[in-house]
């Protein structure tokens, strides 16, 4: 009985199940159902192509970095899906093929591997990636293609055709103004369902709210930055007059607040800091819509947030055992 | 049935179900035991006896002239073989007692305590709980009469017994609460009446049904104020700080003890131990421990002597189905690693778990999923401390209240990417304490 191999380590000796790829899985899982909507309301021609190149890009790319600086390759923890999965469904339909691409690149060099990697990255890469096809082609990422019933604001064609272009209903706000938007018959249902022009994986409101609801079920995320996104961006559309359900089914906005700004690594670990990080990233998006020149400030509002978590990391929470902090 | 618990925690897969229903077994005398001269939180004992002296069981056979000790008792008639180094559970090599079992089961004993406790002048109490050399049976084994001796002007008005045993596989208070009720409820009077309580609350955690409502039923018409306090089954439960801020919503300041906000908790088999030295007059000596894991023939709950060896209890239980790769000393979330069959049962000593399958959680770079900050119940940020022990940032753990720290695992279960958390907190908190204490 002497000659056991015993190993010792620290305690605890028990671990939960729960690991990195499953939780990466898992965020896969709560997208698909916006990205098959996608597939089906834009049509696999012009949504798929995007979404499958941003994927492959992000995970092509993530294994070039290893490779090229010799490190251990990180694919396996499927992160990169993830990223790839963010930036495609927040790509226009019928985009041009390098897009994704050049988008998946910048992301994961720009936005992950330069930072160390995993975890070690300040702004998500997926809107780095996004923020720089923005900046670089304003025009490509503005154009909308839809199929006819389905177009929003003014449009010609002489002949029938099965894809158009249109404004979205940000668009339309930046462009005609505010009551403009209103003209659109049933506007809130179908931009809840998702009836209506904007990127692949963004406009329906009800199978992301699915998506992440099935994320709170599994334990992977937590309600308290959507919740906070949503009441900063419900301030700001209340200082200007708008209508906030609008503004929190428009756009991004349930993209951004469930899934964006949830990024683990970009967003704070404090309690505190998470109530300010979510309050703000949702009124800058708002502040950006209202004021801005961009018709939709979901990027910008996360991104300038993101810079702001070493910050807000270090609100302490209360002291155990000391009544105030 | 509405339960109390604290804010954060796990919740565990509690494996009880293996011996929670197996009765106590009193495992045989073995030939031999070796008592380690430091089994409690404290002061190393001296011995009081010498080679080759013939000792009976009760006897006194080491202390110390300081406060924070507990003495050691002879679980057996017999000889000393020697004054030794031994294998030590949880401080690899100590010097120990070796005695020899001569089989002539000779006894000494101290004086019982009359049925009148609530009479007794706490001093009495006191000096009868130091002498009977005990300690927290939880596991701490922090000396249970330092415990009753609040200091002047830290008056205490609550006294909690912790019936929580929160960790998971271990079962031995379960049976405890059950079985040995009755010495139990003495002891629990035994040390309210020591501090000076008020109150008593009895906390268990609703995995215990059973437990709760024994213990209740045996509370009517008992002679002090006392309630059992049912708890929603959460880790880290059984830590003192947890229980209380469970049961009576206070919390312990940083640095603080139970004291310092007018409680003294003490756990279950603590009080029934104490409940049996009152009625009998035999001191501390023999403890019931779990023995239990996925590769033990026999597994339950046993009550042994103190200083009983591991190999004679593997024995007992008729070896192992395969061999086991891990064993550990407590719980799985706290305990510690053993590397050899050679040690000893000591007061501390909660149970032994054997296990086979040692599953290797991957590790992975932190992913900042904020599950560590989530669940700490001490509301610390695991994440940064481990990140600042690895860069040997000592003043800044302990800036970020790196001593809070409980070390009861909670983060380090939940982290997905497999960080020993707790591993690297252990780190910074021995380092800051070694620099507080002016060594470089």
């Amino acid at each position: 009985m002497e000659d056991l191999k015993l190993i010792t380590s620290a305690p605890p000796h028990l671990r939960s199940p729960v690991t990195v790829p499953w939780i990466m899985q898992q965020v896969v899982f709560a997208l698909l159902p916006a990205a098959i909507w996608g597939a089906v309301f834009f049509g696999p021609r012009l949504a798929l192509p995007p979404l499958v190149l941003a994927v492959l890009a992000c995970v092509g790319f993530e294994a070039l970095d290893c490779l090229a600086f010799r490190r251990p390759l990180t694919v396996g923890d499927w992160s990169a899906v993830v990223t790839g999965m963010l930036l495609g469904l927040s790509l226009p339909p019928g985009c041009p093929f390098w897009i994704p691409i050049v988008g998946g690149g910048v992301a994961i060099f720009l936005g992950k591997q330069m930072f160390g990697g995993i975890g070690q990255n300040v702004f998500n890469p997926a809107l780095v990636g996004r923020a720089v096809l923005l900046i670089s082609w304003p025009k490509i990422m503005a154009t909308w293609h839809v199929r006819p019933p389905f177009v929003l604001g003014a449009t010609s064609y002489a002949t029938p055709v099965d894809v158009v272009t249109s404004a979205t209903p940000l668009g339309i706000v930046k462009a005609y103004g505010y009551p403009a938007v209103w003209e659109t018959p049933h506007l809130l249902f179908r931009l809840f369902v998702g009836l209506v022009p904007g990127c692949i994986g963004e406009i329906s409101a009800l199978l992301l709210l699915l998506g992440f609801v099935y994320l709170l079920a599994r334990g992977v995320v937590q309600w308290d930055i959507p919740l906070f996104y949503s009441m900063g961006l419900v301030a700001v559309a209340l200082v200007a007059r708008q209508n906030p359900l609008f503004h929190l089914l428009a756009g991004g906005a349930v993209m951004g607040a469930c899934f964006m700004a949830t990024d683990y690594t970009t967003s704070p670990m404090t309690p505190r800091g998470r109530i300010i990080f979510g309050f703000g990233a949702g009124a800058l998006t708002g502040i950006i819509r209202w004021l801005g020149g961009y018709p939709e400030g979901v990027t910008f509002g996360i991104l300038t947030m993101n810079a702001l978590v070493p910050l807000l990391d270090r609100m302490l929470p209360r002291r155990f055992g000391v009544k105030k902090a | 049935m509405k339960l109390r618990t604290f804010p954060q925690g796990v919740f565990l897969p509690h494996h009880k179900e293996d011996t929670a229903h197996l009765p106590i077994v009193r495992v045989p005398e073995p030939s031999r035991v070796v008592l380690p001269l430091i089994q409690h939180t404290g002061a190393p004992l001296k011995p009081l006896v010498k080679k080759g002296d013939t000792v009976k069981r009760g006897q006194k056979i080491a202390d110390v002239d300081a406060f924070v000790a507990a003495p050691v008792h002879a679980p057996l008639s017999g000889r000393v073989a020697g004054i030794e180094e031994w294998a030590h559970p949880t401080m690899g090599r100590f010097q120990a007692i070796v005695i020899e079992n001569d089989g002539k089961g000779e006894e000494e004993r101290y004086e019982p305590l009359p049925e009148t406790i609530e009479d007794l002048e706490p001093e009495r109490l006191r000096v009868f709980v130091r002498e009977g050399g005990f300690v927290g049976l939880g596991g701490a084994a922090f000396p249970t009469h330092v415990k009753l001796s609040p200091p002047q002007g830290k008056p205490i008005d609550s006294f909690i017994l912790n019936g929580a045993e929160c960790e998971p596989y271990l079962t031995c208070d379960h049976r405890v609460m059950l079985e040995r009720t009755e010495e139990m409820l003495l002891g629990l009077r035994i040390m309210v009446r020591a501090c000076g309580a008020k109150r008593a609350y009895i906390g268990i955690e609703d995995n215990k049904k059973d437990c709760i409502d024994h213990v209740a039923n045996l509370l009517r018409n008992f002679p002090i104020p006392a309630e059992v306090v049912p708890l929603r089954t959460k880790y880290p439960q059984g830590s003192e700080k947890h229980l209380i801020l469970a049961i009576l919503g206070r919390e312990v300041p940083p640095g603080g003890l139970p004291l310092d906000v007018g409680v003294v908790v003490n756990n279950v088999q603590t009080a029934a131990a104490l409940g049996r030295m009152a009625r009998t007059g035999l001191p501390l000596v023999e403890r019931v421990i779990t023995l239990s894991g996925d590769c033990l023939r026999k597994r339950g709950n046993f009550e042994v002597p103190l200083g009983m060896l591991l190999e004679d209890l593997v024995n007992f239980c008729e070896g192992f189905t395969a061999p086991p790769r891990k064993i550990i000393m407590g719980g799985p979330m706290t305990g510690i690693t053993q590397v050899s069959l050679a040690v000893p049962v000591i007061k501390g000593t909660s149970g032994f778990l054997f296990f086979r399958n040692v599953p290797k959680k991957r590790e992975y770079p932190c992913i900042r999923c904020g599950r560590c900050v989530a669940h700490c119940p001490m509301r610390l940020l695991p994440y940064l401390l481990g990140r600042l022990a690895e860069e040997r940032l000592f003043a800044e753990a302990e800036d970020n209240r790196v001593l809070d720290c409980v070390e009861c695992g909670s983060c380090a279960y939940v982290c997905p990417a497999g960080i020993a958390l707790v591993h690297l907190l252990k780190l910074a908190k021995f380092e800051v304490m070694r620099r507080k204490r002016g060594g470089k």
